[in-house]
């Protein structure tokens, strides 16, 4: 296990929505196998202001354009050919834990989903979010937050009851597990309220609702890494992982 | 014997690796036998009114041994004339007996090397088959005696019996790998076109969103265009999800409550976003087929009361022995005060027949609602239902 936390710490705020002159250029990779859809998000983004720095049609691609390319976002597609969105995401992770993953599926098949979730992606967006939802969860995803969607709300919450269910192991105290208020949070977010509706319903700042919800993601993908690093060091292959 | 009393001569490559295994055994059987009566001959050397021949015919069976063991192993050769000369070769050896053993005979030359024929063709023709060799052999074996002993007439007996069971299994089992084989190939073939339907629906999926965006970028017909991709794109995830949680499957008697409720997305007035845990739901059947009932209901009251546009969430939880559920609408909310007045407009009637549902299911229900945070029934329900 390395010493660094896996949950990043979140980047300064950086002031004003879309189109403010001083903003700096966010730089974003859009992975996609369907060539219309991938062209006309990257021209989406382009068109309000952001900078593509890559585009991909194939798992294999994305980690080959990866390191070059440098982006602060990745959109991702979770259907595509093999290497599939799950193991990108995991893969661009390890090699730069800076990156921001928003997944954006089509058909948000639910185990696949929450699987890229716990290999590190912070956001999730169905295809048929609008322009303006897709650039305002991409600005979201790069600052730092977490895109939720109720449904992704709702597959968080069952996961954890399914770890909390899970009979003990002795040797794992790790468990991860939801404090009242942020289970509060999560259901809340679930029920398709918005972080705004939360704060006026629960009497927090809209700053400590968002907080609430990245921190369940973060346990979940500690206790990801955890379970892998482990998985790794019982199969004697913790050289390979260490870095 | 007709092509058409034998299956197996067909290009089955399951009948054909039935068949295969069973003439390698049938090799080791015939070299035993072999051995046996080699062994045989040698022990009783003696009494053999021609020696010189005998050697000769031991030495033909080892040779024709060797010669047929390679020719069954391979499929394109086990035909009928290689099973025919297999039999005149037994035939033959049985009856050279009398000649080299002398008239007073009591165990012929070839001895029980004669039953590896007959199992050739009990294997590649059936009972049938077996049947047919069997008799062969045993009518041969006892017109070449002068007497016939209590232990003749059981060998033969044996070896009547014999053909026709091994012949009967070996039917058998290639019946078996052939099924096998079948149900093996179905499997695959649904594997792949599940994994087909995933590659089209996501494809399909794709371009509905993508036309549901543009339409509504460019106005006019085409956002009416636009509006409708978005209807089928909503119907078909609704689908796929549900198709994709149902592979798990519940125990008899339940129901998975994820799935169903997971199909409510397909609705499109109010639009429903659905959450649910990602595991399966079990619930007895007629308590998930009413938790679904009562949801529709609710879903049915933000239409009328909220209007067409009314968007609406529905989560589900497992709790272990109970499941929660809520449905909540982005509606106006009803202030504390006003309770009255919707009880006026109707709206407390369908709450009455909501609750009472509920109850009968052994669960309880609440109604939350303030101005401007929409309407919110939640739901806890025990899953054996009212015990």
């Amino acid at each position: 296990m390395t010493s660094t936390p896996p949950g990043r710490s979140p980047r300064p705020r950086r002031g004003g929505g879309p189109g403010e002159p001083e903003r700096r250029e966010i730089r974003v990779m859009v992975v996609d196998d369907h060539p219309m859809w991938r062209e006309g998000v990257a021209r989406d983004l382009e068109e309000s202001g952001l900078r593509v720095v890559a585009t991909a049609g194939t798992g294999t691609e994305a980690l080959a354009r990866f390191p070059a390319a440098r982006p602060d976002v990745v959109v991702l597609d979770l259907q595509i050919p093999a290497p599939n969105g799950v193991e990108v995401t995991a893969s661009m992770v390890r090699d730069n834990p800076a990156v921001r993953v928003l997944i954006l599926s089509a058909s948000g098949e639910q185990q696949d989903v929450l699987d890229a979730v716990k290999a590190g992606a912070t956001g999730y967006l169905v295809k048929s979010a609008s322009r303006a939802e897709l650039l305002a969860a991409l600005l979201r995803v790069a600052e730092g937050d977490t895109v939720f969607t109720p449904g992704l709300a709702g597959l968080v919450l069952g996961e954890y009851r399914r770890l909390s269910d899970a009979p003990a192991v002795p040797d794992e105290p790790d468990t991860p597990r939801l404090t009242e208020r942020e289970t509060e949070v999560l259901r809340l977010v679930a029920k398709g309220m918005s972080y705004k509706q939360i704060a006026e319903r629960l009497f927090l700042s809209h700053r400590t609702v968002q907080n609430h919800v990245q921190n369940t993601l973060r346990k979940l993908q500690l206790h990801n890494r955890v379970q892998l690093v482990r998985y790794a060091i019982e199969q004697g292959l913790d050289d390979d992982l260490e870095r | 014997m007709s092509p058409s009393v034998s299956p197996s001569g067909t290009a089955d490559p399951a009948s054909w690796a039935v068949e295969s295994s069973m003439y390698r055994a049938l090799a080791v059987l015939r070299v035993v036998v072999l051995l046996n009566a080699i062994g045989l001959g040698w022990y009783r050397r003696e009494s053999l009114d021609h020696p010189g021949a005998a050697v000769a015919v031991l030495a033909g069976m080892a040779v024709w041994t060797a010669f047929v063991t390679w020719a069954y192993a391979a499929p394109q050769r086990r035909r009928a004339p290689l099973l025919v000369a297999d039999l005149l070769v037994a035939l033959v050896a049985i009856a050279a007996s009398p000649y080299i053993k002398g008239d007073d005979l009591r165990a012929t030359l070839p001895g029980f090397w004669v039953m590896a024929v007959v199992l050739a063709w009990a294997i590649h023709w059936r009972w049938q088959g077996g049947l047919v060799a069997a008799t062969a052999v045993s009518v041969a074996d006892l017109a070449v005696r002068s007497e016939i002993t209590q232990t003749n007439y059981s060998n033969i007996f044996l070896l009547m019996l014999g053909g026709p069971i091994v012949g009967f299994l070996s039917g058998l089992l290639q019946e078996m790998a052939r099924d096998r084989d079948r149900a093996e190939r179905s499997a695959a073939a649904a594997a792949e076109r599940a994994r087909l339907a995933r590659v089209v629906h996501d494809g399909v999926l794709q371009v509905l969103a993508l036309v549901q965006r543009r339409g509504a970028e460019l106005g006019g017909e085409a956002a009416e265009l636009g509006r409708l991709a978005g209807e089928q794109e909503v119907a078909l995830r609704a689908l796929v999800q549900t198709q994709e949680t149902s592979g798990a499957g519940a125990p008899a008697g339940q129901r998975d409550l994820a799935m169903l409720v997971t199909g409510l997305q397909a609705r499109t007035t109010p639009k429903v976003e659905v959450a649910v845990p990602g595991n399966p739901v079990p619930v007895a059947g007629a308590v998930a087929e009413e938790v679904v009932a009562v949801v529709r209901a609710c879903l049915h009251n933000v239409t009328d009361h909220v209007g067409s546009d009314a968007r609406a969430w529905v989560l589900l939880e497992d709790l272990g022995d109970q499941v929660a559920v809520s449905v909540r609408d982005d509606g106006p909310g009803i202030a504390g005060g006003r309770l009255d007045e919707a009880a006026a407009e109707g709206r407390l009637g369908v709450s009455e027949s909501i609750r009472g549902r509920v109850a009968g299911l052994g669960g309880t229900a609440t109604l939350t609602s303030a101005p401007g945070q929409g309407t919110e029934w939640e739901f806890t329900i025990p899953k054996k239902g009212r015990s």
